[in-house]
């Protein structure tokens, strides 16, 4: 058996999920190659412990994105099991390299066993598929669903080049506008409430959401008080939503805020009051005043790995 | 100019999903429609449509039921609909196979698909069936153009939005987009029931569905979760932000 | 996002695809363009010009009417397209039963060919509006009373008189106004601009707020001679209108008592008083049970009269019978919603209370609930109870 793990391009080295990945292939059992597109981070990535082999796989072709292209270039060096990370990227490069090699491609996956034995979510995250897998195949991991693999290794490095031409060209790069995120879209919320004292308290409820990519809502009282825009109250006459995580900073739970967003699928809540009800709804309870709690929990944001 | 859309029929995005027997149950879905990224592909085609004169045939694989979809996207405007009829459950690979086929027989010169379908959640089709097709693909797009003969699509990449050139075929996966999506009026929707649609069998498409190597062994609902925790003071939010990334994964 | 409709008997499951799709079509467009505006349009008085665009642009008014430029559809489509705008608001169906059936029908049905070519293209698009004046200050129930009248002059008619309480009226490109030649009702179409023509809006109602009413006056007012309605004398005109718009009505209603009932059953989930849901107590739920019973209880009279309608077998009464019950049943389940909303139910946020106060015209308008009663009545035993007069 073996396992050949393709390391996403990074800008800062290895990219964050190769010794997550490296666990994975830890966990397949057999010998595991890393090959690192562009050939950022490989020395980094030697030293994981499990990796044996660190390609370098340099080309013209790695400066843009291009599935096909970049697939015809790893098709060739990838042998047994294919892992990938599932990032945009990672699905659709897998997808490519798969339907490359005539194999199948499980993406996002959970949970992996020995025997290669997954779990993926799938009808977002309302049903858990178990899958087996024989022979072959392309999987890609979620990012921090698997623990990182120890440092400590010392794999061989070489390099690779690559011909591949680009079948795609960049005729100009937007940069993101500062637009944020609409509640009813984000994967993360960040909602305040009369408890922020302020309306310009919302503007650290921003910066948290900017860390964590999240969007921010509010709650009646504040949208009506302070003359927020409607679009971001959340609640049974504002938005209906159900992201992963949810934060309510000094909302109080009413009822009418409950029916907005109790589906979601974590909810943490700072509030000062133990008795408020939005503890009853919360996965994580936080019972401080935000002012304090807040910046904590911004640092431990930004220096998560 | 032909251009080919790639329609997925998926649960309604609201609906429960009941599993019963380590499957999930079809019948107690009260609502199916067309995969959401899947209306913003067609959105554009019917973009191209009416701006560079395309021609647009809808695609679908999947049982009987879904031939709605079809009937949904001729409401709006599609010229042709084709339908690969298959009741079973399918491997991507044998997916990507057939729709590769179907849009062969189409003789479509671009491809537009959902970057991912609602159910599945995988993201592999569009980039697989331009493997398959020997096709570039372009992911995560928001709008492609006719310019100077080349296609122009604006893609959203990590640290922003890129528009990409591609001067020849080219499959286009759809991210949502800023584009209002048409709705049907009574003339689309009497002229849909009117249009034929082309059935064809795997088999007709020279394509088996045999699909060996990844096995759904069965469909669970996802695990519980913990009971609500609750912790004391301002400091505790490092130790729940370790919880949010290692117990609930959702940072 | 989609809307999921309460049908118990699944009833809709009687329709066919396309009946299906254009309803579909229809909720769609009241979840996101009605429902989101409705409040304030209500606040403000006033109905949308992007509804007027939006309802032409899907091509639903004139709904059963074939040819010039007309959708075509059954008339069981017809219901099904009222009772989903109806759901979002009552002033929304009323504009498209008034385009529709009170407009469009009678210069489709009655109108010369340069007429029908000349409007009803428009009107369907929704690029003209149009309006029915029939109702006078002092005659309501008994239109064949009205003092309204049209004389010759030369190649042109010269009306006088007044209609009040004109849906539409003020926006209106055009009107069918109905008025004596020789004592003898006919049907004319006023234009905008006509001379000695004026449509000044009814303010101050507390009931279809985003509707336009209006009184329209005729004072010399000058029309050409092809402006008459060739193919109709007497009550029969305006009353076949109305027929049209009352099948309608008799869908709609149960819209508006959609809506009252969803509204009713989720805030009885989420309202919690001593220490339980109140969907929890009997009492509670026994109004639940009967707006559905009621409810399922007029989709099922309203689906097999537009199975009627659309067969051809249909009288009068039929309609009299489903607009008087649909309307008194709608309003009913809108009055207990209220009352389970408690004090909330008074606020805008909450749909219950504008549907309430929209039914109270719906209940009057079309053919007051009495006036249906006496049309059964006469129906029934063969004696009019009408006037006091034999
Ligand atoms: C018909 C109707 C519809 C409604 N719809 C909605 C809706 O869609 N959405 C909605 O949100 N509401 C809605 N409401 C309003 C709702 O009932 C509540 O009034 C509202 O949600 C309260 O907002 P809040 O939690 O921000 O304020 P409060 O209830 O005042 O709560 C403030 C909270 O902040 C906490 N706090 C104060 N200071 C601090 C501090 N320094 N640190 C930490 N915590 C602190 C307090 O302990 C308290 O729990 C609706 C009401 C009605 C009647
Ligand atoms: C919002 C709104 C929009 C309207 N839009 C239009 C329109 O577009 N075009 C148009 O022509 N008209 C329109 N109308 C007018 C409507 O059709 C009349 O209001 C209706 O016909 C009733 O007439 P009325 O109001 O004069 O009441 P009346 O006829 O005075 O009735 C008052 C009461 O007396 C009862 N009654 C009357 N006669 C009898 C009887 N013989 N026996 C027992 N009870 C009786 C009635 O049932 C009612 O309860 C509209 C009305 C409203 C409120």
């Amino acid at each position: 058996m073996s396992v050949t793990i393709v390391s996403e391009p990074h800008e800062e080295g290895m990219h964050p999920t190769l010794p997550q990945l490296v666990r994975a292939a830890s966990i397949i059992g057999g010998s595991c190659t890393v090959i690192i597109p562009g050939g950022n981070g490989a020395d980094e990535a030697s030293k994981i412990q499990g990796v044996e082999k660190v390609i370098k796989l340099n080309g013209a072709c790695f400066s843009v994105f291009d599935s096909s292209t970049w697939s015809a270039a790893i098709s060739g060096l990838v042998d047994g099991t294919v892992l990938m990370a599932t990032t945009p990227i990672g699905r659709e490069l897998s997808a490519s390299i798969a339907a490359g090699l005539g194999r199948s491609v499980v993406q996002d996956v959970t949970s992996i066993a020995p025997g290669l034995k997954l779990e993926r979510p799938s009808y977002s995250g309302k049903a858990v598929e178990s899958i087996s897998v024989s022979g072959d195949a392309v999987i890609t991991i979620r990012p921090n669903a698997i623990e990182s693999a120890e440092s400590g290794g010392s794999a061989d490095v070489s390099t690779v080049d690559s011909g591949e031409n680009l079948k795609i060209a960049i005729l100009e790069a937007i940069a993101k506008a500062g637009e944020r995120l609409d509640v009813s879209e984000a994967d993360i919320i960040i909602s305040g409430g009369r408890g922020l004292g302020d309306q310009s308290n919302f503007e650290k409820l921003e910066s948290v959401a900017d860390s964590l990519g999240a969007a921010v809502g509010a709650s009646r009282a504040v949208v009506d008080e302070w003359g927020l825009p409607h679009s971001m109250q959340v609640g049974q006459t504002g938005k209906t939503v159900t992201p992963s995580l949810y934060i309510a900073v000094g909302i109080s739970g009413a009822i009418q805020h409950l029916a907005g967003m109790r589906s979601s699928r974590y909810i943490l809540a700072i509030n000062k009051d133990p008795e408020a009800p939005i503890f009853g709804v919360a996965d994580y309870g936080i019972v401080a005043q935000w002012e304090d709690a807040l910046p904590i929990l911004h640092e431990a944001i930004k220096s998560l790995p | 100019m032909k251009v080919a859309v790639l329609i997925k029929q998926v649960p309604d995005t609201t609906a429960r999903i009941s599993i019963s027997g380590g499957l999930v149950d079809e019948g107690s879905i009260s609502k199916w429609t067309i995969s959401p990224y899947d209306e913003y592909a067609l959105e554009a085609a019917l973009k191209l449509q009416s701006e560079s004169g395309a021609k647009v045939v809808a695609i679908t694989l999947g049982p009987q039921r879904s031939s709605k979809s079809l009937i949904d996207a001729a409401a709006v405007g599609a010229d042709e609909l084709m339908h690969v009829l298959y009741e079973g459950d399918t491997g991507s690979l044998s997916l990507q196979s057939a729709l590769a086929a179907a849009v062969r027989k189409s003789e479509a010169d671009i491809v537009l698909a959902g970057k991912q379908a609602a159910d599945t959640n995988s993201g592999s089709t569009a980039p697989g069936v331009a493997q398959m097709l020997g096709l570039p693909c372009v992911g995560l797009v928001s709008e492609v153009k006719v310019v100077d003969g080349n296609f122009v699509a604006t893609r959203s990449t990590s640290s922003g939005m890129e528009r990409v050139s591609v001067n020849g075929p080219c499959v286009f996966a759809f991210d949502k987009g800023d584009e209002e999506l048409r709705r049907p009026n009574v003339r689309g929707i009497m002229m849909a029931k009117k249009k034929p649609i082309e059935s064809l069998s795997p088999a007709d498409l020279g394509v088996s569905m045999e699909d060996g190597g990844v096995n759904v062994e069965s469909v669970g609902y996802p695990p519980e979760k913990p009971a609500g925790q609750t912790f004391q003071g301002a400091a505790s939010a490092s130790e729940v932000v370790t919880k949010l990334r290692e117990e609930a994964n959702v940072i | 996002m989609g809307y999921e409709a309460l049908d118990f008997y699944d009833v809709d499951s009687l329709l066919t695809d396309e009946e299906r799709m254009i309803r579909d079509a229809v909720r769609d467009w009241v979840d996101e363009s009605v429902i989101p505006k409705i409040e304030n349009a209500c606040r403000e008085g006033v109905f949308l010009d992007e509804w007027r665009q939006e309802l032409g642009g899907m091509g639903i008014l004139g709904a059963p009417l074939k040819g010039y430029g007309c959708p075509g559809l059954s008339y069981t489509a017809y219901g099904v397209i009222c009772r989903e705008l109806e759901r979002g608001d009552s002033g929304i169906r009323s504009f498209a039963s008034v385009q529709g059936s009170l407009a469009m029908y009678p210069i489709w049905d009655f109108g010369s060919e340069e007429q029908k070519e000349k409007y009803l293209p428009k009107m369907a698009s929704g690029e003209l509006i149009g309006c029915f004046g029939l109702t006078e200050p002092d005659y309501g129930s008994n239109p064949g009373d009205m003092v309204t009248k049209a004389e010759e002059d030369d190649d042109h008619y010269i009306l006088n008189g007044a209609k009040m309480w004109i849906t539409n009226g003020t926006i209106a490109d055009l009107a069918v106004v109905w008025a004596k030649l020789d004592g003898v009702i006919r049907g004319f179409i006023v234009e905008k601009g006509d001379e000695g023509f004026s449509a000044p809006e009814m303010k101050g109602k507390h009931s279809l707020k985003a509707s336009v009413t209006s009184e329209l006056v005729f004072q010399d007012c000058k029309i050409p001679k092809d402006r008459i309605l060739p193919g109709v004398k007497g009550l029969r005109g305006p009353f076949s209108c109305l027929n049209n718009a009352r099948f309608g009505i008799s869908w709609g209603a149960v819209g508006a008592a959609q809506s009252c009932f969803d509204s009713a059953r989720s805030y009885a989930m989420s309202r919690i008083q001593f220490d339980h849901p109140i969907a929890a107590y009997q009492l509670v739920q026994n109004k639940l049970a009967w707006m559905l019973r009621e409810i399922t209880k007029a989709q099922l009279l309203a689906y097999h009269l537009g199975v009627k309608k659309d067969s051809g077998e249909w009288v009068p009464e039929h309609i009299s019978l489903a607009k008087m019950n649909n309307v008194d049943i709608a309003l009913e389940i809108a009055r207990v919603a209220r009352d389970i909303h408690g004090a909330n139910g008074i606020l805008d946020e909450y749909p219950v209370m504008r549907h309430m106060a929209n039914l109270e015209s719906v209940k009057t308008y079309e053919g007051t609930h009495d006036i249906h009663n006496l049309i059964l009545g006469r129906h029934i035993t063969g004696i009019q109870a009408f006037t006091r007069e034999a």
